[in-house]
C-alpha cells in the first residue's frame, strides 16, 4: 500500500458503528470521517471527494444505494463498500450492479472490512 | 406434505410401530431445535466478545430467531408429550413475553448508557447495543438471574417432560412392558442378535414379513455400534431375565438406541451424515448409569435432578464412528 493515506468516510445511522469502525482503521494511518446522517456525508463528499465511502444499506432519510448513485456521480473513481444486515443481501447485490466496489454483512469484524479496503486501495493504487 | 405428515396422518389409522417412528423422528426435530437454540447462544455470547461490529438489529434479530426456534421446540415437545402441551406453550408465552420487554426497554433509551467519551475510548460494555446483548445473555443463560427464568432453564424443563414420556415408554414401567409387546409381536427381532431393529422409513409404512439380520440394514451408526460387539461368537446385546432389553430404530445415518429396561433409563441418539454442522451424538441416562465409564472424550455431559444428558457436537462422521464403536463395546460386551 502507498505511504499516502487513504481518506475513508464512514456512513451508518447507527451510532456505535462509527464509533467502533473510526479507532480500528485509523490503526493503519488512514484518515477516517463518520457520519450518522448521509445529507451531511453527501454535503461533506462535495467539498472534498473521499477515496472510499463505507456505508449502510439501510437508514432512514437516505439508504445506501442513493449515497452510492450520488458518491459515483460526483467521484467516478471513489470505491463504495456496502454495508448490509442479513435481510438486506438481495439489496446489496443490487448495489453491486449499481457499481459498489464489494458489500460486508453486519456483525463483522474491522479486519474483514480492512481486507475490503486494502483491496479497494490496490485498485485505486495500482 | 413432508413424508413426516404423511405418516403422521397414516398413524390415526393404526398405531404401533407406524407410531414409534413418527416419534423418534419427531425427537431427533426436537434435538434439532435444542442445537439451533445452543448455536445462536453461542453466537451472541460470540459477538459479546467485543470483536465484531454490530447494532441493535442484530440483537433483535437474535432474539426473534430464539423465540421463533423456541416455539419449534415447544411446538415438537407438545407433540410428543401433549398431556404438557398447555404447559408448555404458558411458558413459551412467558418468554415471548420477556423478548419483548427486552427489545422495548431498550428501545425507549433505558437500555444502557449512553457513553460521552471519545470515540477512541469507548467502553463497550457502556454502549445501549452491547448493553442489550448483556441483557439477552443473561435471558438466554445468566447465572445471577433466579432460578427457572431463563431460556436454558425453559430447554431443560421441556426436555424434561419429553424425556420422561420417551417415544418407546422405556422409562415408565408399564409402558415399557406393552412396548415390549409391541416389538414382540411385530417381528423385529433381529436374527442374529439380542436387538429389536426398526427401519424408520421403511417399517413405518409395512412391516417386515421375515426376520432380519443387522447386516440386512444399511445403517452407519447402527453398523458401527455394533463393530465390535460380541467377539468371536458374536452374540452382541444379549437376553436377560427381561426378555430383549434394547430396540435401535435406525435410518441410513440415523440411530436411535432406547433400552427397554424397566429400572434402566438409557436413550441415544445420533446423525452420522458426513455433514458436520448437522451430525451430533446425545445421550440421556439415568444418574446411575456411569455415563462416564462409557463416554470417550469429547462430550458435554450435565446432571441434572432427573438424570445424566450428554452430547457431543460440530464433530466428524469419523469421531462419531469412533464413539459410537466405544460406547457399543462398553454397553453389550
Amino acid at each position: 500500500m502507498s505511504d499516502q493515506p487513504l481518506k475513508i468516510m464512514v456512513i451508518d445511522d447507527e451510532n456505535i458503528v462509527g464509533k467502533r469502525l473510526k479507532p480500528a482503521l485509523e490503526k493503519t494511518g488512514d484518515i477516517v470521517e463518520t457520519f450518522e446522517e448521509g445529507e451531511k456525508a453527501l454535503a461533506r463528499f462535495a467539498e472534498d471527494p473521499f477515496d472510499i465511502v463505507v456505508t449502510d444499506i439501510r437508514m432512514e432519510k437516505i439508504d445506501g444505494i442513493e449515497i452510492l448513485e450520488q458518491i459515483l456521480a460526483l467521484s467516478g473513481r471513489t470505491k463504495v463498500i456496502i454495508i448490509t444486515g442479513y435481510a438486506t443481501v438481495e439489496i446489496a447485490r443490487e448495489a453491486l450492479s449499481k457499481g459498489a466496489f464489494d458489500f460486508i454483512a453486519k456483525p463483522f469484524k474491522p479486519s474483514d472490512l480492512r481486507a475490503i479496503i486494502e483491496r479497494a486501495s490496490k485498485e485505486l493504487r495500482p | 406434505m413432508s413424508i413426516l405428515e404423511k405418516l403422521k396422518k397414516i398413524s390415526h389409522k393404526e398405531p404401533g410401530i407406524r407410531q414409534f417412528c413418527i416419534q423418534t423422528i419427531r425427537f431427533k426435530k426436537f434435538l434439532e431445535n435444542a442445537r439451533a437454540l445452543l448455536d445462536l447462544f453461542n453466537d451472541g455470547r460470540e459477538k459479546a466478545l467485543g470483536e465484531y461490529i454490530f447494532d441493535r438489529h442484530y440483537v433483535v434479530s437474535l432474539i426473534d430467531r430464539v423465540i421463533e426456534r423456541l416455539g419449534m421446540m415447544v411446538y415438537d415437545a407438545s407433540v410428543l408429550v401433549p398431556k404438557n402441551g398447555e404447559t408448555l406453550y404458558a411458558m413459551y408465552d412467558k418468554h415471548k413475553l420477556a423478548a419483548s420487554n427486552l427489545i422495548n426497554f431498550s428501545a425507549s433509551g433505558n437500555g444502557g448508557v449512553k457513553s460521552g467519551s471519545d470515540a477512541s475510548e469507548i467502553s463497550l460494555s457502556a454502549e445501549p447495543e452491547y448493553q442489550l446483548l448483556s441483557d439477552v445473555l443473561r435471558w438466554f443463560d445468566g447465572k445471577e438471574v433466579p432460578a427457572d427464568t431463563t431460556v436454558m432453564d425453559f430447554v431443560k424443563q421441556t426436555f424434561f417432560y419429553v424425556i420422561q414420556f420417551d417415544a418407546i415408554g422405556g422409562f415408565e414401567s408399564s409402558d415399557s412392558m406393552q412396548n415390549r409387546n409391541l416389538f414382540e409381536n411385530s417381528d423385529v427381532l433381529s436374527s442374529d442378535m439380542g436387538i429389536y431393529l426398526v427401519d424408520l422409513w421403511k417399517d413405518a409404512l409395512e412391516l417386515p414379513e421375515a426376520s432380519r439380520s443387522v447386516r440386512d440394514f444399511n445403517s452407519v451408526p447402527l453398523r458401527h455400534l455394533l463393530m465390535d460387539v460380541g467377539g468371536r461368537e458374536a452374540t452382541g446385546p444379549k437376553k436377560d431375565s427381561n426378555g430383549i432389553p434394547w430396540v435401535a430404530a435406525v435410518s441410513e445415518y440415523q440411530l436411535s438406541l432406547s433400552t427397554l429396561k424397566p429400572d434402566c433409563r438409557f436413550r441415544l441418539e445420533t446423525l452420522a451424515s458426513g455433514y458436520e454442522q448437522s451430525d451430533f451424538i446425545f445421550i440421556f441416562a439415568d444418574k446411575s448409569a456411569g455415563l462416564d465409564s462409557i463416554l470417550p472424550a469429547g462430550f458435554h455431559v450435565e446432571s441434572t435432578d432427573y438424570g445424566q444428558l450428554a452430547w457431543n457436537l460440530d464433530v466428524s462422521a469419523k469421531t462419531i464412528e469412533d464413539s459410537l464403536m466405544i460406547i457399543g463395546r462398553k454397553l453389550f460386551n
